[in-house]
């Protein structure tokens, strides 16, 4: 789904949020700003975009404390600041942002996390997104090999052309911060799909074994928890190249939850799911049944994996018959593993056996 | 440390006390046929009690021609002489020099100036100088040789007062220790107001003969570090084993207490590593001077009563009754004999044991009159020297820095004839431990006890209180609470019972138990609406800055970036504060030594209100009120009121007045009462229970003939809850900013 920066549209919705507060006072009243509910509780599968994205509940944030008050001030800061980025046409880092705010008064954040939430509260109220605000986070986006062609404009306004397998040296392609297309383009491609892997050791290991020669494939390191740009330009390779999407993770809950976030759309963005998340996409492992069918060294489950494991249980996102079996059987041997558990079996396991295996049961190889 | 001399009149009377120390075991054994032997009365020591024991044994020992060397007597019973080991010994030695400074200072109503140095002796392992030097009146060239160096030498003085020698073995024992352990001789100087020179003398004991030994007797021109001509005072120079160690029980820490319960002394400090501690003077103020009461008949026992009847001189039992007693009137005394079944003409000086034994019965309320128990009237209670509470609260706050101090002293009670009083204090806040068990501090007669905490009446008085519903932590509600503070008590009382003759922990009795208990409790309830209001002040002081500064911050962005104009706030202000608030500040005025007390009531509600207003000021401790152009009237002691317009929403009004005849640091906070329907932020709803107590305390202390300010006391005619009859013993307690 491509979408349009119209910097007339996002001042328009950041005005909607001003004159809520505004109204109220003028009304006698103390002024509000009112937003979704971003907890699990409010998220709900949208069956025309195929993501999971915010329910109807709404909670009403008023200045009748002193922090809460506080907040709608700095709301009303970050509205002018961005304002006057788009003017001059500049853009900040969120924690630039965090800076800048010490000249604002009573308006200055307490921490980089109240201008990080903050910056997400408008996203979420006018449905813009942050790219739109000229904000940008301090994340870098994934590293990327392949033979994908792309076109990139540079800080000169020219676009570069780039090939992802041999334009780039052994780090890959590292993906910008925005990937919409007023900056990224995507030209061609000769891969069958895309691997996205969790750890950068695993990455590093299928590289040097020439994986994605042998499969015909691109490989995306998503460190962690995916940010958003990775999500996005998965995204947008899926739809634009119809291209599959497959993502090798560890095996233990956390893992989950990043599939569940490429996948289906993460709780906290869950009012731009529709342009990150990707339906389609397989989760090809650690699954909790390889931990038993390869045998793979593994580590017990702690507290908090217990924990994650039984929010996951009531978490829509993972309702289907397939997910709530493999969180079952992981509760119930108790034991999780990482990608890495696979050398036990030497250091071309993974990319002769294993991901062979398990590709073919997608019909991928 | 100084002599006073006691007035013959003091001679009649055995404190029961001393009769209660004639029960020890070794002492049974040397005085089983008779409890007391006429001594001659010599000059008046600075102590008390050491001289009442061991003058009874030594005139018992002489009487039964025996030569048992004092020394022996000594090293037999360091154990509740208190120089039972190396570390103990030294803090013995500081306690009876400081107590005795301290009474004699009192006594000659003379500002105290403390010093001690402790130094350790080079080459000779365990052996410290002591130096104890005050500003006392000092003492005659001729009785120096008894006060320091006659074991036995004591005063009949044993009327019935608070005093602080009930505990320790006196200055001679000092004299003693040292000697016995380093063999060296004690330096005293001392001089007198009307004589030039100081004198100095070196004291040492003949123990077989019960004398000082005295050497090197000289006058000399005795300076102060300063060159100053030093006017009066003593110093005492004495070296022995000892050990000095820091912690709960170290000579720092005496000092420390002593220097708590003793606002009006200065005292210095040089430990053996030459560090020097100050606590300073905090208050001009002595201890009130107090008198000595004759015995009441329910403190007395049978062989004191034996002993005053035959010393007495009275013709008839009535006027005996009436003269050697407090609290029996001429009817009581009637009826004391006939319940007794002694005729009141009796010749006291002739009664036979078995009419004694029916008249103590008597006493008891054993024995009755026409069916029922002869009324007494409870003893006078101006032998009882508090410290009070504002002092109190000078004491804690220069040794403690922190921020919330909280005391109450109680209205003196009566147990078995012995009027006493519980003190209690409270000190909380940042600078303090909080993870750690409350410090505890336990006085007896303004002396520290620093042993055996858990065993003693006043701990126990402690643990039985649940702090937990006080903002303390504790577990279990039981025991000792946990928490940055440290709690004081205090019995000022004239006759303290120890546990043990070591004199270190107070044994139980169910009386005092209760008062200090209650005591507690109520300095609880301090604690926690300290706690409350600072949090509720805090909720307010946010709301201000809400409507002050955020909000207007608020319309005026919000304004800008629409190109609209600023809206009136005024709505919203009442829409987000809706309560009444009282903002109340008490600031130390320099230029004219006042407190300025002022406080603003807000009515941010949605609808006129009408309150009236209270505040307390520290009328007990002699604050006027000045330049309160309000009005008002007066409530009760310390509590004044207000009867305010009616305000509008979004109206405010001011009560403005000054407080007069406070020191800097007295007063700090005030508290703000109301009387109205709806819940004031910054006051709280008066409680009228409470205010009916501070009247009952009132009329108690009227009774007792305490002067209280004699203010017209006008009654509330409107808003009075009714009163429900509470324990009328309670006195009020407010807790301020220190």
């Amino acid at each position: 789904m491509a979408r349009v920066n119209d910097p007339e549209l996002t001042k328009r919705e950041l005005h909607g949020v001003v004159a809520e507060m505004y109204d109220r006072m003028v009304k006698g009243e103390a002024p509000t700003m009112t937003l979704p509910v971003r907890t699990k509780n409010n998220i709900g599968f949208d069956k025309k975009l195929g993501v999971y994205k915010y329910g109807k509940k709404r909670s009403v944030r008023d200045a009748s404390s002193l922090g809460s008050a506080k907040n709608l001030l700095r709301a009303l800061h970050v509205v002018e600041f961005i304002e006057e980025m788009i003017k001059s046409g500049k853009s900040s880092t969120l924690r630039e942002m965090y800076y800048i705010s010490e000249g604002w008064g009573y308006g200055k954040f307490g921490s980089q996390n109240d201008s990080n939430n903050l910056a997400e509260d408008l996203e979420v109220i006018t449905t813009c997104l942050r790219e739109d605000f000229k904000l940008r986070p301090e994340e870098d986006g994934a590293r990327m090999i392949g033979n994908l062609t792309l076109q990139e404009k540079n800080r000169k306004g020219e676009w570069m052309r780039i090939n992802a397998r041999d334009d780039v040296g052994d780090s890959g392609y590292g993906v910008p911060y925005n990937v919409e297309i007023e900056k990224i383009e995507l030209l061609e491609h000769d891969v069958d799909f895309i691997m996205a892997i969790e750890t950068g050791g695993m990455f590093d290991r299928l590289i040097e074994n020439g994986f994605d020669e042998d499969y015909r494939c691109a490989l995306l390191h998503l460190k962690g928890q995916p940010a958003r740009s990775t999500r996005r330009i998965l995204k947008r390779m899926n739809e634009e190249w119809g291209l599959p999407v497959v993502v090798f993770l560890d095996g233990d809950p956390w893992s989950f939850r990043i599939f569940a976030s490429i996948a289906y759309g993460a709780i906290k963005t869950a009012h731009i799911s529709e342009y990150l998340a990707t339906p389609s996409a397989s989760y090809l492992g650690i699954t909790a049944d390889d931990i038993l069918a390869y045998d793979l060294p593994a580590d017990e489950l702690s507290k908090k994996d217990v924990e994650a494991l039984n929010a996951e249980l009531s978490d829509p996102r993972f309702a289907d018959g397939w997910w709530q079996d493999q969180i079952n059987m992981m509760l119930e041997i108790n034991m999780k593993a990482e990608q890495q558990s696979l050398a036990k079996y030497g250091l071309d396991f993974v990319t002769d056996t294993y991901l062979p295996e398990k590709l073919g049961e997608l019909g991928l190889a | 440390m100084n002599v006073y001399q006691i007035s013959a009149a003091n001679r009649d009377y055995k404190s029961n006390r001393c009769f209660s120390l004639l029960k020890m075991p070794l002492l049974n054994n040397l005085m089983q046929k008779e409890y007391f032997v006429q001594g001659p009365l010599s000059l008046g020591l600075w102590r008390t009690l050491n001289g009442e024991i061991t003058m009874a044994i030594a005139e018992k020992m002489a009487s039964n021609q025996k030569q048992i060397a004092i020394s022996e007597f000594f090293e037999k019973n360091k154990h509740f002489l208190g120089f039972d080991s190396m570390p103990r010994s030294i803090i013995t030695a500081v306690k009876e020099s400081v107590d005795n400074s301290l009474d004699a200072c009192e006594e000659a109503r003379i500002l105290p100036d403390i010093k001690i140095r402790l130094t350790k002796i080079e080459d000779k392992k365990d052996v410290i100088e002591l130096m104890a030097e005050d500003n006392g009146p000092g003492i005659p060239e001729a009785a120096i040789g008894k006060v320091f160096g006659q074991l036995l030498f004591g005063s009949r003085f044993h009327a019935i007062r608070q005093s602080r020698g009930q505990q320790g073995i006196g200055i001679t024992g000092v004299v003693m220790y040292s000697q016995l352990t380093t063999g060296k001789p004690t330096i005293v100087v001392s001089k007198i107001a009307n004589e030039t020179s100081a004198v100095s003398v070196k004291i040492g004991l003949d123990t077989r003969k019960n004398k000082a030994i005295k050497s090197e007797q000289d006058r000399i021109i005795w300076e102060d570090d300063d060159g100053v001509l030093k006017e009066h005072g003593v110093k005492v120079t004495c070296r022995m084993k000892a050990k000095y160690q820091r912690g709960k029980q170290s000579v720092y820490q005496y000092l420390r207490m002593t220097s708590i319960v003793n606002p009006h002394a200065a005292i210095t400090f040089t430990d053996p590593d030459g560090e020097v501690h100050h606590w300073p003077r905090v208050t001009e103020r002595l201890p009130t001077k107090v008198d000595a009461i004759k015995p009441h008949p329910h403190g007395i026992e049978l062989g004191q009563l034996q002993r005053m009847l035959r010393e007495s001189k009275e013709s008839r039992m009535t006027v005996f009754l009436r003269a050697n007693f407090s609290g029996v009137s001429m009817r009581a005394a009637k009826q004391l004999c006939e319940a007794a079944e002694v005729s009141e003409k009796a010749k006291p000086s002739t009664l036979k044991p078995d009419p004694i034994r029916n008249l103590i019965e008597a006493f008891q309320g054993e024995r009755l009159c026409e069916g029922r128990i002869v009324k007494l009237l409870a003893p006078p209670i101006n032998c009882l020297s508090p410290i009070e509470e504002m002092l109190i609260k000078k004491g804690l706050s220069k040794t403690i820095d922190s921020k919330f101090i909280s005391t109450m002293t109680r209205a003196p009670s009566v147990s078995h004839g012995n009027p006493f009083q519980i003190e209690v204090g409270l000190i909380f806040g940042e600078g303090m431990v909080g993870d750690s068990h409350v410090e505890i501090l336990r006085f007896a007669n303004r002396v520290p006890l620093m042993y055996q905490q858990g065993g003693c009446l006043l701990t126990k008085a402690i643990e039985k209180v649940d702090w937990r519903q006080y903002g303390l932590e504790q577990a279990g509600g039981k025991g000792v609470p946990k928490g940055p503070a440290a709690i004081l008590v205090h019995l000022a009382s004239t006759n303290v019972q120890f546990t043990s003759e070591a004199k270190e922990a107070l044994a139980d009795n169910e009386i005092v138990f209760e008062e200090t208990r209650k005591a507690m409790l109520e300095m609880g309830r301090g604690l926690r609406k300290h706690l409350e209001k600072k949090k509720k002040m805090a909720k307010t002081r946010e709301k201000f800055e809400l409507i002050n500064d955020i909000l207007p911050a608020i319309a005026a962005k919000s304004a800008a970036i629409l190109g609209r104009p600023v809206p009136d706030l005024s709505g919203s202000i009442t829409k987000i504060m809706n309560a009444i608030i009282a903002e109340e500040e008490s600031v130390w005025n320099k230029e004219t030594k006042q407190v300025d007390v002022k406080i603003i009531f807000y009515n941010y509600s949605s609808r006129a209100r009408q309150y009236t207003l209270l505040t307390n000021w520290p009328e007990k401790s002699g604050a006027v009120m000045v330049g309160n152009e309000r009005g008002g009237r007066k409530e009760t002691t310390g509590i004044w009121a207000w009867k305010m317009e009616t305000l509008n929403p979004g109206e405010n009004a001011m009560i403005e007045y000054s407080l007069d005849g406070l020191e800097k640091g007295d007063w700090t906070e005030t508290d703000v009462f109301f009387r109205g329907n709806q819940e004031v932020i910054g006051a709280t709803k008066m409680d009228e229970k409470m205010l009916e107590e501070i009247r009952n305390q009132e009329e108690i202390s009227r009774a007792a003939g305490i002067e209280i300010p004699d203010d017209d006391i006008i009654d509330e005619d409107e808003d009075t809850a009714p009163v429900a009859e509470g324990d009328n013993r309670q006195t009020t307690l407010f807790g301020g900013e220190a």
